[in-house]
C-alpha cells in the first residue's frame, strides 16, 4: 500500500501541546507510510487540496489525518479522498486534539500518544478494504403514529406537500388531549376552535388515510422501505357505512359506560361516539359494556341503525402498510396520582385531575361548562390547584418537570375565575415555571388580575370534613402552615410517556431515555431525529412540552420526511456485517443475536445452512461478529483484523 | 441379559434405518479402546461397553449432520449431545441416541503415574471398586477411584440423560468425595504463581490442537480462528504466549457452552490440567446465568442472552 | 520503528480502550472539548459499539502486554443499537470473572459506561483507571522467563492423582 499521514496542527489547538513536525516524521517510520506531512488547517480548502494533490503525486491508496475527532470531520475527509479518486473507506482518522493535546499537558508524551494513535490508525488502515455503498429505491409514504396535535400538524404538513400520509390513531377519533381541553394557554382561546378545523381538513385531505381505533404491531424493514403491521380493532360498527348520525347512541339502554374521553367524570352508552367533533365521526361498541356482546340478548342499536352497519362478529383485522418514513407522536398519559396517599389516593371524589376539570369547565363536557363538583353537583367556592403532582419528585421516580403544568394551572385559574366569579382560587406551586412569550405575563395576570392566591409550598393532606375538603400545607414563603377549606381540589398531574411506549420504541428500534420519552438523535442539533434512520419525533412523547412547540416539533418531523423523500434513492452505509460463507457452519447464533433481524437463516446451493446478512437493515452495531466463534461473520470496516491490527500496533505481538 | 447385549440388539433393531452407530470396540490392548462406526449387523459384535471406553463420541456428530446416526453415550457424553442439539448443530430427527448407565472410565494418564509405562497390556478388567491389570506379566489390583478420569469422582449424572434407547439399569449417581477440587487448590495461590504456573505449562504446550479436536463443541473444525489468518487473533508460532492465547480463545468460546466432559484435558499429549480453565470458566458462568450446558436442549445460550436488568451482575458505574 | 514503542520510558504504561462510538467516544470527545486533563497513557480504539468488542480483543492485549484495558459503552438501556451493551456486560463481566484463573490480575481490565455528556465523569474514569494501573506497575509479560525450580513446585499441587479432580 501507499499510505499519506497528514498531521494538522488545528491553528495552535494541536500545535500548542503535540509537535507536529516531529509527529510527521515520526508518522513516516510507519510500514506503508510513503508521504507524511503537517499542515495548519487540514479541513480548510487548501488543506484538502493538498491531500488530493498528495494522492495524485505520491499515488496514494489510503490516507491517514490525524486531527479532530472522526465524529467531527470522518464524513468531511471522506469526501476529499473521494474526490481524489479514492474510496471513502480507505481513509482513517487520529483523533489527535480532543483524545491528546486538549486533555494532555506534557508535549513529549502528547507527541508520543500522538503518533501511537497514528500508528493504530495505519493498522487499521492496511487491513482495510474499500466498500461500496448500494443504492435503493424509497417509498415515499409517511406514517404518522398518533393522531394528537402533533401528529395531525405532521401528517397535514406532509400531505400539503404531495406525500401520501397514513394516520395511526389507537383511540376511536384523533385529536389526542388539546380536544379536551376547554381553552389554551396563554391566549385564552377555545381549543376546539383551533383543533376543530384541523382535524377536518385531516378527514378531508385527498392524501391522508386514517386508521383509527388502530394501533402498530410490527414493524420491519429500513430507512425508505418499511412494512407496518397496522391492526384496526373490531369496533363492531361497519365504519365504511356508518354516517354517524348518532341513532345508535340515543337507543342504547347501557347507559353506565365508563366515558374516557370525559376522563371518566361522566358515563356514556355501550355504542358510542366520543364527541360530536370527533374525526373519524363514527360509533363504536365497547365490547365490555354492550349488553348484546356479553349477555347475548338487546340488539337495540342493530335494530334502528338506518344502514344496517352494526356488526357484532366484527374481528381486528391486519394491515400491512409500506411506507418510507414514520413520524412518532404518542404523546403523553397523565401519572397515576393514587400514590399519593395525601392526597386522597384517588378516593375523594371532589379531587380531580386538571384534565377532569378541563372536562367540567368545557362547554361540550358532561357539565355543559358550568363547574359543579362531582360529589354532589355543587357550584365551588373555594377551589385549590396543587401543582407538581407526579413532577418534580424523585420519591415518586419522576425527576423531571411536566413543563406545562404551572401554566394551564393559572389558565385554570383566570377560567374559574370567569365561570364563578365569587369564587376565590388557591395554587400550591414549587416555582412558577413560565418561560415563554407572553407567558409570564399570563401567570402573573392570574394572580394580579384574577386573584388567585398563589402559596408557595407542599401540601401536606386533604381530609374530607362533612361536605367540604380541608387542605393542609406549607407556605414556605412565610414560613408557616396554612389550612383551607375547599369545596374542590384540582391536581396538576404530571405527565408520563403514553401506555405501551416502551413497547413501541422496541418495535420501532428507537430509544428510550430513564424516564420513558422516546430519545431523540442529539439534543440540541437532532431534536426531532432517532438514532434509527427514518423514525422521527414530534410532540409530548419525546418529552413533556406545550401545544405551541408540540405543534412545531410535528412540522419540523414532516420536513425531515420530505428531505428524505426528495430523494429518489437512497444510498446504503456499507460499513455493515458480511458473512464468509465457506467459514459459517451454519450455527445461526449470530441470527440470535442481531438486535434487528437483519441476519436470515439461509442456505448455499448444496442446501448447507448459512448466515445471509440483509446490509440495507444491518445497522452495523457488529454484536453478530462477536458471537461467531470463528469470526464467519464481520463487520466492515471495524473487522476482527483490523481491530486486532490496533491493538498490535500499540502492544506488538510478543515475541519469545 | 447383560447391558451390553441389550446394547447390541438394540442397536442391530436400529441399524436398518441408519447410516451409521457409534460405539467403541477394543483398541490395541484391553485397556484401549478406540471408535467403532458400525454399518452393518457384524459390526456390532465388536461393540464393547465399560471403563475404557472413554472417548466422547458426540465429537463426531456435527460433521455427520445430514446423515441419520445413532451414537452410543454415557452420561457426561450425552450432555454433549444435548448441548449440540440445543444449538442447532444436529438434527434431532436424524439422530438416535442409545444410552447407558456409566460406572466410570478410567485415566491412562492418571494409571500411568501409577504404573510407569503402560506397555505390554495383558489383560484390564473393572471388578466392582477395583481395576485388576495384568501389566508386563504382573498382576495388579488398584482401586479404581485412584486411576479413574477425574471428572467420575464427582459424576453427578452418570446415566445418559437424552436416549432413544437405554440399556441396562440406572446407576446411582456418587457422592462426591470430600476435600477441595484441584480448582479449588489452585487458587489458593497468588495472582503472579498462577500466572508463572500457565507460563511454564504453555511453554510446554506443542499446539497439537488434540484438546479442540477432542472437544466435542468445539464445531468449527477447520475455520478455527486458532488456524486462520482472517480472522488472525493469534499466530501460529508455538510460544508461550501465542499458547496461552490460544487456550484462553478456548476457554471463551467455551464459555457457558462447556459440558464439562474432560476430554480437552484427557486429550492432551502433554497432561497440562487444561480441565482448570474450563472449570473455572463454567464455575463463572453457572454462577452468573444461573445455568449449567448440556442439561436443556431448549436453552438459549447465556452469552447469546441477555436480561435488562442483571441480577448476578453488579451495575458498573 | 518510531520513537514510542517502549512506553515505559516516559513513565507510562500501556493502557488501551477501546469505547463505544455513540456514548464514550463522545463523551471522551466531550471531554477533550471542555479541556479536563487527564493523564496520557490511554490510547483509545474505537468500536460502533460495545457489542462489537470482543473479550478476545482484550485478552489479545493483556497478553500483548498491555498494563490496562478499559471498555465503556453507553449506559444499559442507552444502546443506540438498543441492546449492544446488554450482550457485551455479559461478555465482559464472564471475561472479568474469569481472568483470575489465568493470573492476570482482574483489576487490569475495567469495563464501564459513560454517556456521551458525561465528559467530567470521563476523566474521572480516566485518572483513576490510570492511577490503579500505576499502582500495580507493569504487568508480568508472558515471555518473562520463568525459573525452573518454581515450575516444579508448583507441578505437584495439579496434577490429578489427587482425589476431587479438575
Ligand atoms: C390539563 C391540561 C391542560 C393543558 N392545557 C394546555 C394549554 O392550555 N395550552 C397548551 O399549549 N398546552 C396545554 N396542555 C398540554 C397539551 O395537552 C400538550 O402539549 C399536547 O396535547 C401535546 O400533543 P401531542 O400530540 O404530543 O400528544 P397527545 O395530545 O397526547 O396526543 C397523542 C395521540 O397519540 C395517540 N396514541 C398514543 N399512543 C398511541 C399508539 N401506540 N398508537 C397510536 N396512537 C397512539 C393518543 O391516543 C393521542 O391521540 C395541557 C395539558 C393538560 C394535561
Ligand atoms: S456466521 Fe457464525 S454465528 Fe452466524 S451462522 Fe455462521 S457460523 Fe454461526
Ligand atoms: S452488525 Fe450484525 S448484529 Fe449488528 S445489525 Fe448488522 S447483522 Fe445485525
Ligand atoms: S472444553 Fe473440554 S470439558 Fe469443555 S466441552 Fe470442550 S472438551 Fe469438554
Ligand atoms: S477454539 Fe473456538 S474457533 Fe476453534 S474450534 Fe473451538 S470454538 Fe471454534
Amino acid at each position: 500500500m501507499h499510505i499519506g499521514v497528514f498531521v494538522c496542527h488545528c491553528g495552535s489547538n494541536i500545535s500548542g501541546t503535540v509537535d507536529c513536525p516531529q509527529t510527521a516524521k515520526a508518522a513516516g517510520e510507519f510500514p506503508d507510510v510513503v508521504y507524511s506531512t503537517d499542515e495548519m488547517y487540514t479541513c480548510s480548502e487548501p488543506g484538502q487540496e493538498s491531500i488530493i494533490r498528495a494522492i495524485k503525486e505520491h499515488n496514494l491508496d489510503g490516507v491517514v489525518v490525524a486531527s479532530c475527532s472522526p465524529r467531527m470531520h470522518e464524513a468531511t475527509f471522506r469526501r476529499t479522498v473521494e474526490r481524489a479518486g479514492l474510496n471513502p473507506y480507505m481513509f482513517e482518522m487520529a483523533n489527535i486534539r480532543e483524545h491528546v493535546s486538549w486533555v494532555g499537558r506534557d508535549k513529549a508524551l502528547n507527541t508520543r500518544k500522538a503518533i501511537d494513535l497514528i500508528g493504530m490508525a495505519v493498522a487499521k488502515l492496511r487491513n482495510g478494504t474499500p466498500l461500496f455503498s448500494e443504492r435503493f429505491n424509497v417509498t415515499r409514504k409517511l406514517m404518522v403514529i398518533g393522531g394528537g396535535v402533533a401528529g395531525i400538524q405532521a401528517a397535514l404538513d406532509a400531505a400539503d406537500s404531495g406525500i401520501e400520509v397514513v394516520l395511526v390513531e389507537r383511540e376511536t377519533t384523533i385529536g389526542g388531549k388539546m380536544a379536551k381541553l376547554d381553552k389554551t394557554f396563554p391566549t385564552i382561546d377555545c381549543s376546539s376552535c383551533v383543533l376543530g378545523p384541523k382535524m377536518v381538513e385531516v378527514a378531508q385531505h385527498p392524501k391522508i388515510t386514517l386508521y383509527a381505533a388502530s394501533e402498530v404491531d410490527n414493524v420491519s424493514g429500513y430507512v425508505g422501505n418499511f412494512t407496518v403491521q397496522v391492526r384496526k380493532r373490531a369496533v363492531y360498527v361497519d365504519w365504511d357505512a356508518c354516517t354517524g348520525c348518532g341513532l345508535c347512541t340515543e337507543k342504547c339502554p347501557s347507559r353506565k359506560t365508563p366515558d374516557p374521553f370525559n376522563e371518566l367524570i361522566a358515563t356514556t352508552t355501550a355504542i358510542n361516539i366520543p364527541f360530536p367533533q370527533a374525526i373519524p365521526k363514527k360509533a363504536t361498541i365497547n365490547p365490555d359494556y354492550c349488553l348484546q356482546l356479553t349477555k347475548g340478548k338487546c340488539g337495540v342499536c342493530a335494530k334502528v341503525c338506518p344502514v344496517g352497519c352494526i356488526d357484532f362478529e366484527q374481528q381486528d383485522k391486519i394491515e400491512e402498510v409500506q411506507v418510507g418514513a414514520i413520524v412518532v407522536a404518542t404523546g403523553y398519559d397523565l401519572f397515576d396520582y393514587s400514590v399519593y396517599k395525601q392526597y386522597g389516593a384517588g378516593k375523594l371524589p371532589d379531587v380531580i385531575t386538571s384534565l377532569q376539570y378541563e372536562r367540567l369547565l368545557n362547554a361540550s363536557g358532561p357539565t355543559g361548562g358550568h363547574v359543579l363538583r362531582p360529589s354532589d353537583g355543587a357550584e365551588p367556592k373555594h377551589v385549590v390547584f396543587i401543582q407538581c403532582v407526579g413532577s418534580r419528585d424523585k420519591s415518586k421516580g419522576r425527576a423531571y418537570c411536566s413543563s406545562f403544568c404551572c401554566m394551564y394551572t393559572a389558565k385554570q385559574a383566570i377560567l374559574t375565575k370567569s365561570h364563578l366569579p365569587d369564587s376565590q382560587s388557591y395554587v400550591f406551586y414549587m416555582d412558577i415555571r413560565s418561560p415563554g412569550k407572553g407567558y409570564d405575563e399570563f401567570t402573573r395576570r392570574t394572580q394580579e388580575l384574577y386573584g388567585a392566591q398563589y402559596i408557595r409550598g407542599r401540601v401536606s393532606s386533604i381530609h374530607q370534613h362533612g361536605s367540604s375538603l380541608v387542605v393542609r400545607g406549607a407556605d414556605t414563603l412565610a414560613g408557616m402552615q396554612v389550612e383551607i377549606k375547599a369545596d374542590l381540589v384540582v391536581l396538576a398531574v404530571g405527565i408520563e410517556p403514553s401506555r405501551n411506549s416502551q413497547k413501541l420504541a422496541a418495535t420501532l428500534h428507537i430509544s428510550a431515555d430513564t424516564d420513558g420519552f422516546f430519545m431523540e438523535g442529539h439534543p440540541k442539533l437532532k431534536p426531532v431525529e432517532t438514532n434509527t434512520a427514518g423514525v422521527f419525533l414530534a410532540g409530548c412523547c419525546q418529552g413533556p412540552r406545550d401545544i405551541p412547540t408540540s405543534v412545531s416539533m410535528g412540522s419540523a418531523a414532516a420536513a425531515k420526511a420530505m428531505v428524505l423523500f426528495s430523494n429518489e434513492q437512497l444510498e446504503s452505509d456499507p460499513q455493515v456485517a458480511t458473512v464468509n460463507a465457506t467459514r459459517c457452519v451454519g450455527c445461526y447464533k449470530c441470527v440470535k443475536t442481531c438486535p434487528f433481524g437483519a441476519i436470515l437463516e439461509s442456505e448455499d446451493r448444496w442446501k448447507n445452512p448459512k448466515a445471509e446478512v440483509l446490509p440495507t437493515i444491518c445497522k452495523g452495531c457488529g454484536i453478530c461478529s462477536v458471537t461467531c466463534p470463528h469470526g464467519a461473520i464481520q463487520l466492515n470496516h471495524f473487522t476482527d483484523n483490523q481491530l486486532l491490527a490496533e491493538v498490535n500496533a500499540i502492544c506488538p505481538l510478543p515475541t519469545i | 441379559m447383560n447391558v451390553l447385549e441389550t446394547m447390541k440388539k438394540c442397536i442391530r433393531e436400529a441399524l436398518p434405518d441408519l447410516d451409521m452407530v457409534m460405539g467403541w470396540e477394543q483398541g490395541f490392548d484391553t485397556l484401549h479402546a478406540t471408535p467403532l462406526f458400525m454399518e452393518t449387523a457384524e459390526d456390532v459384535d465388536r461393540l464393547i461397553l465399560g471403563p475404557t471406553c472413554v472417548q466422547s463420541l458426540a465429537v463426531h456428530l456435527p460433521s455427520l449432520k445430514g446423515k441419520k446416526i445413532g451414537v452410543v453415550v454415557k452420561g457426561c457424553d450425552s450432555r454433549a449431545v444435548v448441548q449440540l442439539l440445543s444449538e442447532n448443530l444436529l438434527n434431532r430427527e436424524n439422530l438416535v441416541i442409545f444410552g447407558f448407565g456409566c460406572d466410570g472410565v478410567v485415566s491412562l494418564s492418571r494409571l500411568k503415574k501409577k504404573l510407569g509405562a503402560l506397555d505390554f497390556i495383558e489383560s484390564a478388567e473393572k471388578k466392582d471398586d477395583r481395576l485388576c491389570i495384568e501389566i508386563n506379566g504382573e498382576q495388579q489390583d488398584l482401586p479404581f477411584d485412584d486411576i479413574c478420569a477425574p471428572k467420575c469422582l464427582t459424576c453427578s449424572r452418570p446415566n445418559a440423560i437424552i436416549s432413544d434407547h437405554f440399556a441396562g439399569p440406572q446407576r446411582t449417581p456418587r457422592i462426591p468425595a470430600k476435600g477441595k477440587t484441584a480448582l479449588e487448590k489452585f487458587e489458593e495461590k497468588s495472582l503472579p504463581e498462577r500466572f508463572d504456573f500457565w507460563k511454564a505449562q504453555m511453554q510446554r504446550c506443542v499446539r497439537c490442537y488434540a484438546c479442540r479436536d477432542s472437544c466435542p463443541m468445539c464445531v468449527c473444525r477447520d475455520h478455527c480462528v486458532a488456524v486462520s489468518r482472517n480472522p488472525h487473533f493469534v499466530s501460529q508460532e508455538a510460544t508461550a504466549s501465542e499458547n496461552f492465547m490460544f487456550q484462553l480463545i478456548h476457554v471463551m468460546h467455551l464459555a457457558g457452552r462447556c459440558v464439562s466432559c474432560g476430554e480437552c484435558e484427557r486429550a492432551c499429549p502433554m497432561d497440562i490440567p487444561l480441565g482448570l480453565l474450563r472449570a473455572k470458566s463454567t464455575e463463572v458462568t453457572s454462577a452468573l446465568f444461573n445455568q449449567e450446558a448440556g442439561l436443556d436442549q431448549e436453552a438459549v445460550l447465556p452469552l447469546l442472552s441477555f436480561n435488562i436488568e442483571e441480577e448476578t451482575i453488579e451495575e458498573h458505574d | 520503528m518510531p520513537p514510542s514503542n517502549d512506553l515505559k520510558d516516559g513513565g507510562e504504561l500501556r493502557i488501551i480502550g477501546f469505547l463505544c462510538n455513540w456514548c464514550s467516544y463522545s463523551g471522551a470527545d466531550a471531554a477533550g472539548v471542555a479541556r479536563l486533563e487527564q493523564p496520557t497513557d490511554l490510547r483509545i480504539i474505537r468500536t460502533p459499539c460495545t457489542g462489537r468488542i470482543d473479550p478476545l480483543f482484550i485478552l489479545r492485549a493483556l497478553i500483548n502486554g498491555a498494563d490496562g484495558v478499559l471498555v465503556s459503552g453507553c449506559h444499559p438501556g442507552d444502546c443506540h443499537y438498543v441492546e449492544g451493551n446488554f450482550h457485551a456486560r455479559r461478555r465482559l463481566e464472564t471475561l472479568k470473572r474469569i481472568l483470575p484463573i489465568s493470573g492476570i490480575d482482574p483489576e487490569r481490565f475495567k469495563y464501564t459506561w459513560v454517556s456521551a455528556s458525561e465528559s467530567g465523569r470521563w476523566q474521572e474514569t480516566v485518572r483513576e483507571f490510570t492511577a490503579k494501573i500505576h499502582a500495580l506497575g507493569p504487568a508480568p509479560r508472558m515471555t518473562d522467563v520463568v525459573s525452573r525450580s518454581k515450575d516444579l513446585s508448583l507441578e505437584g499441587l495439579l496434577l490429578q492423582d489427587e482425589n476431587g479432580g479438575a
